[in-house]
């Protein structure tokens, strides 16, 4: 139906013409106006999230950088390079350092004080412990960084003046290699368990109360009673804090390492992440770095599958 | 009754310690910004400025442009913000009420960036930031930052599924057409939610850190997250730190505000059930 068309018939049928004419624009309207609504959410995914994860895979193998306009094809020599670099070793080395210093910490101290916050039920004073523990989240790392830089400086810092108070020796807490990671690990552990505590204070207030009542009357005390009756019934949020706190992990040390000790003293506090950072950003070594992101992708992704295969048999679900 | 009372009494000591030491750091950095820097030098441990002072603040505006620092903060936060809101609000009603042809794999293509790492694609990005001309500009650091919307989709959808089919059935029989429906029926019910992910978004792009210290070069346009390091860098040698606090405490100043007033909400999106009645 044209609405063209010359007004030959009766007024009936042209009204009829018209409104079917205005049901079928009404009809195509409702059948585009979704994809209108997807599509620039869509299209800002598309172009800087997943373009970009395809063109790294192809820098990769390339040489290409701003001093070099062509690019040509090196096949593996870029992951040859990062591979035998010792700079490369020691941030994988304390990856995985950081990783087995931060995770157990960060998931298993955030569900014991949400047990206590959950036993102190809706008071204020549970409230404001609940806020105060939540704090730190809020705090970007740089700042929480220059904050805790201020904490440990060697020369007039809190810890080393308490330190001498007490008759002790001051310690180098960013400067000494073996002493630095555990302080950059402080501020994390420090910066991140609150988002863990408040996961696990929701999942732990939305269990059953007579599922608790019943295990009361078989006189579990708290502690049984969190590990045999409440950990399996809120294991999906353990789940989910286990593979998400793996993932921040790497993220969250780069903003406290690029404020407090740029990833020295020689590369004891520096990760996969801030050596990604250092080499493509300082040194424009794009094909360097693009190799790092992908053997960064290709670690989270196998620890996320190892995660989900083997975690997932113990998880119960509704 | 009395080993209630016992872990009760627990409790509070435990979770106590916990806050005391989780404040403290917070606490110290409000110290040390309203004491005479001489003094922050010279005595090392003091609970409270006695000699309250706002030099400190003086001396770091002076000498770096914390200000603009803020500003500039302020800017990509909102930007960002409203950004994800433009494109987050009509994808997440799509996604929850509107019936199409690959709904769920768009939907799936949009939830799973929350599982993609963001550093896989930085280098291209930054490459291509580069390129267009937008190196050392808010602009570059905000129009990326927007793509990071899985999450707000999803929890944008989440609220407009759970409203009642009946109040758009009523608005349809008034003769509300889809936008209609889109505009003065689904969004005004689901403002608590907006707030919620537009303070959330608020505080993750104000928080931005690696992606703005690749972007942002010149002093002038950095943001207040990527400012204290260029500040730390210079000033910590120079034993500044009086007024590098006093930077950390302006910049931590707004997101603090806004979890003091926006707290319940907030808490209530990150995890359901946490921040409402328990």
């Amino acid at each position: 139906m044209d609405v063209s068309d010359p007004p030959s018939g009766p007024a009936m049928a042209r009204d009829g013409a018209d409104s079917a004419w205005r049901e079928r624009c009404k009809a195509l309207w409702r059948a585009i106006v979704p994809y209108i609504f997807v599509a620039p959410a869509l299209l800002f995914v598309g172009v800087f999230l997943y373009l970009p994860i395809a063109f790294s895979a192809g820098l990769s193998f390339s040489d290409w950088n701003f001093v070099r306009p062509e690019a040509h094809w090196v096949g593996l020599e870029n992951y040859r390079i990062v591979l035998s670099d010792p700079s490369f070793h020691a941030a994988a080395l304390n990856t995985l350092v950081y990783t087995l210093i931060l995770a157990p910490l960060q998931i298993v101290v955030p569900l014991l004080l949400a047990r206590l916050l959950a036993g102190l039920g809706r008071s204020r004073m549970g409230d404001f412990y609940k806020s105060a523990l939540f704090l730190p989240t809020i705090v970007s790392f740089s700042i929480a960084g220059a904050s805790w830089l201020w904490i440990f400086n060697s020369i007039n810092g809190f810890l080393n003046a308490v330190l001498r108070l007490v008759g002790m020796d001051g310690l180098r807490w960013l400067e000494s290699p073996d002493l630095a990671i555990w302080s950059v690990s402080t501020v994390v552990f420090w910066k991140a368990s609150g988002l863990n505590m408040i996961l696990y204070l929701a999942a732990l207030t939305a269990i059953p109360r007579e599922l608790i009542e019943a295990s009361r009357l078989d006189a579990a005390g708290p502690w049984r009673r969190l590990w045999q009756i409440e950990v399996p019934l809120i294991s999906p949020t353990i789940f989910f804090v286990m593979i998400t706190t793996v993932m921040s992990v790497m993220d969250d040390i780069v903003g406290v390492v690029g404020v407090m000790t740029d990833g020295g003293p020689v590369d004891a506090t520096t990760n996969l992440l801030y050596y990604l950072y250092q080499k493509g950003m300082q040194f424009f070594q794009f094909g360097h770095a693009s190799a790092v992101a992908i053997i960064i992708a290709a670690i989270v992704g196998l620890i996320t599958w190892l995660q989900f295969r083997f975690m997932e048999r113990q998880v119960h679900y509704e | 009754m009395n080993s209630a009372a016992n872990n009760r009494l627990g409790s509070h000591l435990v979770l106590g310690l916990a806050t005391i030491l989780t404040l403290f750091p917070l606490f110290w950095t409000f110290t040390t910004a309203f004491t005479p820097n001489e003094l922050v030098l010279s005595q090392p441990i003091r609970f409270w400025p006695e000699h309250p002072t706002l030099e400190n603040f003086r001396i770091a505006f002076e000498r770096h442009p914390v200000g603009l620092w803020m500003l500039n903060a302020c800017i990509v936060a909102i930007a960002v913000t409203l950004g994800k809101l433009v494109i987050a609000l009509p994808a997440a009603y799509a996604f929850a009420r509107m019936e199409f042809r690959g709904r769920n794999a768009m939907f799936w293509i949009v939830v799973a960036t929350l599982t993609i790492p963001s550093v896989i694609g930085i280098v291209p990005t930054f490459i291509a930031i580069v390129k267009v001309g937008l190196y050392d500009t808010l602009a570059g650091v905000i129009i990326p930052s927007i793509a990071y919307v899985g999450f707000y989709i999803f929890y944008l959808r989440q609220n407009f599924k759970s409203l009642p089919s009946e109040m758009f059935d009523a608005a349809r029989i008034d003769g509300a057409g889809v936008l209609g429906q889109f505009w003065t029926i689904a969004i005004p019910n689901v403002l608590p939610a907006i707030a919620a992910v537009s303070m959330l978004s608020f505080l993750g792009a104000w928080n931005i850190y690696f992606w703005s210290l690749l972007v942002l070069e010149s002093p002038q346009n950095k943001t207040i997250t990527i400012g204290i390091k260029a500040f730390s860098d210079v000033e910590a040698a120079n034993q500044l730190w009086g007024p590098l606090m006093a930077t950390a405490l302006v910049g931590i100043a707004p997101i603090l505000i806004i979890f003091l007033f926006a707290q319940r909400s907030m808490l209530e999106a990150v995890a359901p059930g946490s921040g409402g009645k328990g």
